[in-house]
């Protein structure tokens, strides 16, 4: 192997791969504009889809059975007052309530959206509520007679009160918040933004830099060696070093755009959420923002690294997907366990363990906490692993047997 | 005539398989060389150790100045086998990006291809994307990215396999131009009459042994033969192995995975056979 990395043609093998990657419009599609509208259409759609589901709920025109000896005029007027038609019955002999018994067909076929089976007894009131918990419409109908009942029994407890002589307000809310709740959180606004961001956002960067180099390495990889390009890249007076330094910038360059583009559909989202009041922007220093940059190219050059010679390593495409699809499980456990790791008062060793340590860091650093101790040990620890993937990596290129294929 | 590629003393060995074995072989600058042998023989793997992707074992390949092959890749053209087009670039873009890997700027390197193109009759499908192209089009694209470069030596691995007979000929008619020109040519094939038309000395390569070096008259002479054919088969006498260079080692675990899941072929009553015949 030459020693001497010529960097033309690193650039030369770089950029044929993103030219080969731009010219195919399905990876385009997986590894760009997919994750530019990800989170526009998971925050901003979804809920406005959410919305318009509701809203054709409250629609339904209900009908419900009552069941009751002992209706009286303000339960009835609870029941109506929540957009429910009903037809009262009288109420027959029951070991419980909520025992289906022979109103269990009806229920089931749908011919009522629920049954209200209600007593009094004494001074208080047995009911149980038949319905169906399969059906948006039986659901709906036990939703609103649950409302309806709520409310019919705070006014019922506010009537008892009254005529017991005691203070309602006194007597249900004996101990009352003064003022403002949110005027009480000394933290500002962007520190809180960054809170609920460190719990996502270093689980969607690690997830999406795995995912989106994923496809490309094993393209440029195991695809050539399938497709017999590798044998004449080969025949050609460059490195092997230079080979996996072109191929790595291809890939880090495709899988940072995605990254990028990501957080900018998150970012767009987030803004319009804000508006909403939501969610506000997280305030971060300039140290905070570089020290992120940083910490995700770390991460990037390990993941990439990693996955390239795992692919090289394999014989075939199918292989090396076999071996790659299954080891984000490596990322997305760590992920989700870092999120609910407590970050006051974290032991050190924590941002020595690999995957780990970054998305501790992100953490970290989207809540604009810079601890000098935790920095030298998660860029020292994660420079080495790095390291370590880009050596294992070009051990895997240095092999004489990429040559060959299994297809 | 000078030594452009020397081969001492080199075997090559994939874990237990020796692909090849005791190989020495000088290619001269202006000769064209056939390597002539069946499926298996370790031409693939000679070429592979004269382009510098593998290393030999034992002994060395080195060029005419002494350095090792795998260092001066410049001087080398090669068309493997599979010839190894990118389908979503053009013709041209795949020829390019060899040339600018061995530092031959865009314009030298179109000055050459456009040459070979017309001799080729493929110069109005250089801007095409390779994707469609059929076998003797992929192999005339991988010919002119061979030569774009301007290569001393050009290593050529079974270039006429798979082609039609239009094609086929059209390949070695440039192959017969390039020699004119005092080209220096390594040509695999398993095809003994292709060899006779194109090569000045054929190389016979059998279970990664060379059995015979020589011109056509003298491969007769030496075996007492009165064609190419003969002298062929009695060199080859043995029988010949399968092709080993690409065999993967595979582990213990995989073996009997997959042979787990091979049904058994069905068993022939040897009393039927005899029954039957």
């Amino acid at each position: 192997m030459m020693s001497k990395i010529a960097l033309f043609r690193v650039r030369a093998i770089a950029k044929k791969e993103l030219v080969e990657f731009v010219r195919d419009w399905r990876t385009i599609m997986a590894i760009i504009i997919i994750p530019l509208l990800m989170f526009p259409l998971l925050f901003i759609l979804f809920p406005i889809l959410l919305e318009s589901e509701a809203a054709e709920l409250d629609a339904l025109e209900l009908t419900i059975i009552v069941q009751s000896n002992d209706l009286n005029q303000s339960l009835e007027q609870a029941i109506n007052g929540a957009g429910i038609a009903f037809e009262l019955e009288p109420l027959g002999n029951h070991s419980a309530l909520s025992e289906p018994g022979q109103d269990m067909e009806r229920v089931r076929n749908l011919s009522v959206d629920a049954v209200l089976r209600i007593e009094h007894m004494n001074s208080t009131w047995n009911y149980a509520i038949l319905h169906l918990s399969t059906s948006e419409r039986s659901n709906e109908a036990w939703n609103r007679l649950l409302d309806a009942l709520n409310q019919w029994e705070d006014e019922e407890v506010e009537r008892r009160i009254t005529n017991s002589g005691l203070d309602v307000n006194a007597t249900l809310d004996p101990l009352r918040w003064d003022g403002d709740v949110s005027q009480s959180d000394v933290a500002t606004s962007g520190e809180q933004a960054g809170m609920v961001l460190s719990l996502f956002i270093p689980l969607v960067l690690a997830i999406w830099t795995y995912s989106s180099a994923l496809q490309p390495s094993i393209d440029m990889t195991a695809g050539e060696r399938e497709r017999g390009t590798l044998e004449a890249l080969l025949c050609l007076p460059c490195t092997r070093l230079e080979l996996l330094l072109g191929k790595w910038a291809a890939v880090a360059t495709i899988t940072g755009v995605g990254v990028v583009l990501q957080i900018c559909g998150l970012l767009f989202a987030i803004g319009y959420l804000a508006t909403s009041n939501f969610i506000g922007l997280p305030e971060l220093s300039i140290a905070a923002i570089l020290l992120l940059i940083g910490a995700i190219l770390l991460f990037a050059i390990m993941i990439v690294a990693l996955e390239l010679a795992l692919a090289m390593r394999s014989h075939s495409v199918k292989e090396a997907g076999s071996i790659l699809a299954p080891m984000l499980l490596l990322i997305v456990f760590p992920a989700l366990f870092t999120q609910v790791i407590n970050l006051d008062g974290i032991e050190s060793v924590w941002f020595a363990i690999p995957v780990v340590n970054i998305l501790l860091a992100l953490r970290e650093l989207l809540m604009n906490r810079i601890i000098a101790e935790h920095i030298v040990i998660w860029a020292g620890t994660s420079l080495l692993y790095a390291g370590l993937a880009a050596y294992y990596a070009s051990r895997q290129f240095g092999r004489e047997d990429i040559v060959t294929s299994l297809s | 005539m000078n030594s452009l590629l020397t081969i001492s003393d080199v075997s090559k060995s994939f874990g237990d398989l020796v692909a090849l074995e005791g190989i020495n072989l000088e290619i001269r600058s202006g000769e064209v060389v056939g390597l002539v042998g069946s499926n298996g023989a370790g031409k693939t793997t000679l070429l592979r150790l004269m382009a510098g992707v593998y290393l030999p074992t034992t002994g060395s390949v080195s060029l005419q100045d002494g350095q090792p092959v795998d260092t001066m890749r410049q001087s080398l053209g090669v068309v493997p086998e599979s010839t190894g087009l990118y389908s979503r670039l053009t013709a041209w873009e795949n020829i390019r990006y060899h040339s600018r890997m061995h530092g031959v700027s865009d314009e030298d390197s179109w000055a050459r291809t456009s040459k070979f193109a017309q001799h080729l009759e493929i110069l109005d499908s250089l801007g095409r994307h390779t994707k469609g192209f059929s076998r003797g089009m992929r192999q005339k694209t991988a010919l002119l990215r061979a030569l774009a470069h301007g290569p001393s030596i050009l290593l050529l691995d079974e270039p006429t396999a798979g082609l039609d007979i239009t094609s086929a000929r059209t390949v070695r008619y440039l192959v017969q131009e390039l020699k004119k020109e005092g080209g220096t040519i390594v040509y695999s094939t398993h095809q003994l009459s292709e060899a006779e038309q194109v090569c000045d000395r054929i190389v016979i390569v059998h279970n990664g042994e060379i059995r015979a070096d020589g011109s056509p008259e003298s491969l007769l002479n030496s075996t007492g033969t009165t064609s190419l054919e003969e002298a062929y088969v009695s060199l080859t006498k043995d029988a010949a192995r399968s092709r080993q260079e690409d065999d993967e080692k595979e582990g213990r675990f995989t073996g009997w995975w997959r042979s787990f899941f091979t049904p058994k072929p069905p068993k022939v009553n040897a009393k039927e056979v005899d029954d039957d015949e």
